[in-house]
C-alpha cells in the first residue's frame, strides 16, 4: 500500500524514482487529445507513412508529469521547463508506462524546483517511445508565489 | 519568408498556428477534478489567478503540431522540443505559436534542422520560449 505524503522541497530526494501506472492507449484518448489541442492531423486518424495511424508525439506528456502523484499528495505546482525527445511513434493499442528519476532539486530566487528525467516505453516490447526531462516548481504551503501569477 | 520544401533557409519562419483555448479543451487535456488550478474556477481564484490556467504542457502540443506539419516523420522519429514556460496561459487566451529556422546540421548523416520557437498571447506576451528540431530529409510541405 502506498503511504502518500504531501510533496515539498524537503520531502523529495535526488535519486528518488517514480513510476506511472500502465495505460492502454485507446482510440478515444487520441480523439480527446486532438480536441484538447485542436490538432486533427489525418496521420492520427486515417493513415501515416509509418505503417498505419500514429498518435500525437506529446500524447503521454501528462503520464510523465503525474508520476509523482503516485507517491505524493500534490496540492499544486507550476511547470517550468519541458524537454522531449521523440524516439518511436506512439500508437493506439499500446500499453505504455513512464518511469523517471529525480535528478536535481534546487532553490532559485526563493522558489523551489525539482528536475525529473523520464522515459515512456511500450510495456509489451520495452521500446522507448519518448524520453526527456522536466522541471516543476513546488508551491509553498501558503499558496502561489506572488510573481508567478503575473501575466 | 515562410519556410517550405522549396524555401529552407536559416531565418525563414514556419507558418504560424493560432489557438484560442477554451475551458472544455483544458478539461479534456487535464482531466476535471476539484482543487485544480486548471479545472476548478474557485480554486484557481483562491490561488490568486483570475481564471483557470491552461496546462503549460498544452503549448508544447502546438509546437509539436508545427513541427509534424513541416517535418513529418523526421519529427515523429527523432524530433526534440526544449521549452521554458515563462508566463501563465489563462482560459480564453489566444496563443500564436511561431518558429524561425535557426540552424541546419549533420546528425549521423541526416540533416537536422533546429528552430527557435515561442508562443505569445493576444497581448503579444511570450508564454513559452524554446527550441525544437527534427530531421529534414522528408519534408511534408
Amino acid at each position: 500500500m502506498v503511504e502518500f505524503k504531501t510533496i515539498s522541497y524537503e520531502a523529495v530526494t535526488v535519486g528518488e524514482e517514480f513510476m506511472s501506472d500502465d495505460f492502454l492507449i485507446k482510440p478515444e484518448d487520441v480523439e480527446t487529445f486532438a480536441f484538447a489541442v485542436d490538432d486533427h492531423d489525418p496521420w492520427y486518424f486515417e493513415d501515416s507513412p509509418l505503417e498505419g495511424t500514429i498518435a500525437h508525439p506529446v500524447l503521454m506528456g501528462n503520464q510523465a508529469l503525474f508520476m509523482r502523484h503516485g507517491k505524493y499528495i500534490v496540492p499544486a505546482g507550476l511547470h517550468a521547463k519541458m524537454q522531449y525527445e521523440f524516439v518511436e511513434p506512439i500508437r493506439v493499442g499500446m500499453r505504455v508506462r513512464t518511469r523517471g528519476k529525480l535528478i536535481d532539486k534546487y532553490e532559485k530566487r526563493g522558489r523551489h524546483y525539482m528536475v525529473t528525467e523520464f522515459a515512456t516505453r511500450d510495456e509489451e516490447t520495452g521500446t522507448v517511445l519518448v524520453r526527456g526531462q522536466f522541471t516543476q516548481m513546488l508551491f509553498p504551503k501558503s499558496g502561489v508565489h506572488e510573481d508567478a501569477r503575473k501575466r | 519568408m515562410p519556410a517550405s520544401a522549396s524555401t529552407f533557409e536559416v531565418g525563414s519562419e514556419l507558418p504560424t498556428l493560432k489557438k484560442t483555448i477554451t475551458q472544455r479543451q483544458i478539461d479534456c487535456y487535464s482531466g476535471v477534478r476539484p482543487k485544480s488550478i486548471h479545472t476548478d474556477v474557485e480554486w484557481a481564484k483562491a490561488k490568486g489567478f483570475p481564471a483557470p490556467l491552461a496546462q503549460a504542457l498544452m503549448s508544447t502540443a502546438y509546437v509539436s503540431q508545427m513541427m509534424v506539419t513541416w517535418l513529418g516523420t523526421g519529427f515523429i522519429k527523432g524530433g526534440k522540443i526544449s521549452a521554458s514556460f515563462i508566463k501563465p496561459v489563462i482560459v480564453g487566451d489566444t496563443l500564436t505559436a511561431r518558429a524561425v529556422i535557426k540552424s541546419k546540421e549533420n546528425d549521423g548523416g541526416r540533416p537536422r534542422v533546429t528552430v527557435e520557437c515561442w508562443c505569445e498571447n493576444q497581448h503579444g506576451v511570450k508564454t513559452l520560449v524554446g527550441s525544437a528540431s527534427g530531421f529534414a530529409d522528408q519534408l511534408r510541405m
